[in-house]
């Protein structure tokens, strides 16, 4: 049956309007979702850290307890970002997919550089440098991916939280290590969680 | 029916709209795998591909076949000339929506 039938001007608006939002639920990665999990991901890892430094006189750095918390949180949230995005991309294929795997291959690769780095240089460097390079690190690595991502026309309203988590990142070379590690939990975890709110209105009022 | 009949017959029917609809949500140069579509719109494969068809041949979609034997894929994708016709359809559609509220009645 070719299903021609006739269609009311009525009935077209509202064929229109329910097609959108299937592909809009279907095809289209739950930004809200990835924010909120990258946000919890840097509130309770960086504020575990935090709270494990806290009062240490001398710095002596995250108990092994906080930076294992963080491994298990980024595990969970990659778990999830991972199992979403592929749900919506499946079946889709072309040029958004290709900038996909370079904006997730610079982020897995940069974040293999830094952990490589940090240990590598940790006797031939301050303190307060290798707090730097592993806390503040990947709040910069972050920004300039979510940069690079609006740079690329996807995601567009990254590029504002990209620039604030450079803004974040650089500001945090003035920081001494303990303060580096409250500042990436609550204004780098606490702007991802601004995102997911901002993106969850937009979409309700999208729909 | 004088109101439909200035809308684009090719687009102007509800499994063919939501086709043009669901592709267009896609971003340029991105297309969509057969399978997902059809899943997608809950469409026999003979029916979406007779539908694909009408809007190939009116230049509105394109379909390439990649692959042979498992990896065989067949994607669509919407043309430029199908995301222009699709603009310049839902242009028409809100003009006869407001006509119609303004006058009160029902296009038909």
């Amino acid at each position: 049956m070719l299903e021609d039938q006739e269609m009311s001007v009525q009935e077209a608006a509202a064929v229109v309007q329910d097609a959108r939002a299937r592909a809009r639920k279907e095809l289209v990665i739950s930004t809200p979702i990835v924010y909120a999990a990258w946000g919890l991901v840097w509130l309770l890892g960086y504020g575990g850290m935090w709270l494990s430094v806290r009062g240490q006189h001398p710095y002596s750095g995250p108990s092994g307890v906080s930076i294992a918390a963080v491994f298990v949180l980024a595990g969970i949230a990659i778990t999830t970002v991972l199992a979403i995005a592929s749900k919506a991309v499946a079946g889709i294929d072309g040029q958004s997919v290709r900038h996909r795997r370079v904006l997730v291959m610079t982020w897995a690769v940069g974040y293999l550089a830094l952990l490589i780095v940090g240990p590598a240089i940790s006797s031939s460097v301050s303190t307060r440098t290798l707090a730097f390079i592993s806390f503040a690190g990947p709040v910069l690595l972050a920004g300039l991916v979510y940069i690079l991502a609006a740079a690329l026309g996807r995601y567009r309203p990254a590029f504002a939280l990209g620039a604030w988590l450079v803004i974040i990142g650089t500001s945090c070379a003035w920081l001494a290590p303990a303060t580096i590690l409250a500042t990436c939990a609550l204004a780098g975890g606490g702007a991802f969680l601004l995102m997911a709110a901002i993106e969850t209105g937009l979409r309700r009022h999208g729909s | 029916m004088a109101a439909e009949t200035q809308l684009d017959p090719v687009i102007h029917a509800p499994a063919r709209l939501r086709v043009v609809v669901t592709l267009a949500s896609l971003p340029d140069r991105d297309n969509l795998s057969f399978t997902r579509l059809q899943e997608l719109l809950g469409l026999t494969p003979g029916n979406l591909i007779t539908h694909l068809r009408k809007l190939e041949d009116a230049g509105y979609v394109t379909t390439v076949k990649t692959g042979s034997g498992v990896t065989a894929r067949t994607s669509v994708s919407l043309s430029q000339q199908g995301r222009q016709a699709l603009e310049n359809y839902t242009a028409v559609l809100r003009q006869l929506l407001d006509s119609a509220s303004t006058n009160g009645s029902s296009p038909h």
